[in-house]
């Protein structure tokens, strides 16, 4: 059993992998924003185990976004210092934030958080010559000098080194905590776990990991503006393929990316300015009558007829 | 109690007197400050209601009043009908509107965790920007109607006096909730629900009923303000979402409950924000002064719950 499933994993990364050689173009770069999507849903699922609802990914995104290209622009660090540089901001705002606000949690976090992408447009459209003002500004080179092969490869090692993080965590101590949290913070103080140091690092660790995603983005696409960098579709993506698959297991928003990533991409054609409607009405519908998310709800009810 | 009142009299001492000395050294920030506290207030009084009875954070709160905004819109432009005579019909369609909507949505979700509820609002706040952006596109629109550029000259200073409409409206708002919540049956019971639910419940206090009702209560009187808020600025689907974030930021620096506080902490967010508009090229930070009033508030909150 244990090795039909190893070699089942092995040829769907083979195939995944595979990619650029038998996928053109266009689907090439439908597939490097569906991995940057899924490092965002997956980042911020490992926070919600925590019971923590973070509204900020775009924020810590777009930090990301801003630090990889202007470390190229202005400074001429190599991309990829640049990209793990962003993380590290991220990072490294998310623990000052955090230390600031996790000590009062719930709908506090969640309206700073929401708060704090908004704060960081003003920011940057306030500082124009640094950071190119409202019209944002062009990468003077994409990461790898655009090779496809690389970038793709590049994306998918970030995603899949995420679900691992993931994975490692979900065996791990840390795992037991953060539920423990999520279920009844009292309870989990009194057995011990400080509940405060317990979140305040995991975000940190997810913001960063959504500071990577950002770099990655900017490097990517060579373009950079406070509208595109900062915008709602990478707060809410992110979030339906997570709420969808499953919020809190590991594979759910892998799965819940993969379902939704190609579906947005025809959404965005078929219906350019309504797309973001749906993405809310999803929310909605999840919330309502599939708490446990999609796939999560469909195990139950199969489960539960045989 | 005593050393309290001392701090409060302090306080009002501290504020007549800051007052005082902005009025002499720059008195448009006054003026225009104390017409945008107005309208903070007037946006806020009702999302404080409904947080305080139902304990949710509607984040799609300054997309009602948007939606109010529109209708106003609608009304004048087809119609003919002055957007603040479109405050009543206003009103009758909101609360219908905000029935339905309760009914459908945080009906479910007022016994779940605070996730869903948040999440939920979420969801209910992207679909009425987005719902509007599609209906309606992000093209700005705006009303010109005569009376807003009245102003009035006292000395050496001209200013418009429209803006006054604001205070007026929050002054009537603030009012009109503390008559209901202390005179009438439905707002002590109201007051009852949003201190102990089960409690209530126990005394016989019908409390779906109840939830129902502020929740159509608070969105009537946000969409009211919508009709108010269109004849003084030009509108689009987006124009809602920051008021909501700045509501949130009094009501947490006010304390949930305390609505007579979000007055207060309104004239203190609408003079500074127009104390930093009135520096020459720094006006674009203005909108940062309510995040770092979150931030801050919550340290101090987090450090008195530590004491204690």
């Amino acid at each position: 059993m244990r090795n039909w499933k190893a070699l089942l994993s092995a040829i769907l990364l083979g195939v995944v992998a595979g990619l650029p050689l038998y996928g053109g173009a266009y689907l090439l770069s439908v597939a490097n924003l569906l991995l940057i999507h899924m490092t965002l849903a997956l980042s911020w699922s490992l926070l919600l185990r925590s019971g923590q609802l973070s509204l900020g990914i775009s924020g810590f995104f777009g930090l990301g976004v801003y630090v990889a290209a202007l470390s190229l622009v202005r400074v001429g660090l190599h991309p990829l210092v640049g990209i793990l540089l962003g993380g590290v901001m991220s990072g490294v705002l998310a623990l000052g934030v955090g230390a600031a606000v996790l000590h009062l949690r719930g709908m506090y976090f969640a309206i700073v958080t929401l708060a704090l992408a908004e704060a960081f447009r003003v920011i940057i459209r306030n500082v124009p010559n640094l950071s190119g003002g409202p019209e944002g500004m062009v990468l003077p080179a994409l990461i790898f000098d655009g090779d496809s092969f690389k970038t793709f490869w590049f994306a998918l090692a970030v995603a899949i080194s995420t679900l691992a993080l993931l994975m490692v965590v979900s065996r791990s101590k840390v795992h037991i905590a953060l539920t423990a949290i999520r279920n009844d913070e009292t309870v989990a103080q009194s057995s011990g776990v400080n509940v405060y140091q317990y979140l305040l690092w995991i975000f940190a660790l997810t913001s960063a990991i959504q500071g990577v995603a950002g770099g990655l983005y900017a490097h990517i696409y060579g373009f950079i503006s406070p509208e595109g960098s900062f915008s709602l579709d990478l707060v809410l993506l992110p979030i339906i393929m997570a709420v969808v698959g499953g919020a809190t297991t590991t594979w759910g928003p892998v799965i819940g990316a993969v379902l939704l990533g190609s579906v947005s991409e025809l959404l965005k054609i078929k219906i350019p300015h309504g797309h973001l409607l749906i993405y809310g009405v999803i929310i909605v519908i999840v919330v309502l009558f599939f708490p446990k998310g999609v796939i999560g709800t469909l195990q139950e009810k199969i489960r539960r007829r045989l | 109690m005593k050393g309290m009142a001392g701090k409060n009299t302090l306080l009002a001492a501290l504020a007549v007197a800051g007052a005082v000395l902005l009025a002499c050294w720059k008195p448009y920030v006054l003026i225009e400050g104390v017409q945008r506290a107005g309208l903070y207030a007037a946006i806020t009084l009702p999302m404080a209601l409904l947080m305080g009875v139902l304990g949710i954070v509607n984040l799609a709160h300054g997309d009602f009043m948007m939606l109010g905004a529109y209708l106003a819109y609608g009304l004048s432009v087809y119609l003919g009908v002055d957007p603040l005579l479109s405050i009543f019909p206003a009103m009758a369609v909101f609360f219908l509107f905000a029935m339905i909507v309760y009914v459908g949505t945080f009906n479910h979700v007022l016994d779940a965790p605070e996730l869903n509820q948040i999440l939920l609002a979420f969801g209910l706040m992207i679909i009425l920007t987005q719902g509007a952006n599609l209906l309606w596109t992000s093209r700005f629109i705006k009303i010109s109607l005569p009376y807003v550029s009245e102003s009035v000259t006292m000395g050496s200073l001209t200013f418009g006096t429209y803006g006054f409409v604001y205070v007026a409206a929050a002054l009537i708002i603030l009012i009109g909730l503390r008559v209901f919540l202390k005179k009438t049956r439905m707002g002590q019971a109201a007051l009852a629900v949003g201190q102990n639910r089960r409690g209530a419940k126990l005394v016989g206090i019908n409390v779906d009923w109840t939830h129902l009702i502020i929740f159509s209560l608070s969105i009537a009187i946000i969409g009211a303000m919508g009709c108010v808020f269109i004849t003084r600025h030009s509108i689009s689907p987006l124009v809602g979402f920051p008021y909501t974030l700045r509501a949130f930021c009094l009501i947490a620096m006010a304390g949930i409950g305390n609505l007579t506080g979000i007055v207060w902490v309104s004239l203190l967010l609408g003079v500074a924000e127009n104390m930093v508009l009135s520096f020459h090229g720094y006006a674009g930070w203005a909108d940062l002064i309510y995040f770092i009033l979150i931030i801050a508030v919550i340290m101090v909150k987090s450090r008195k719950r530590h004491r204690q």
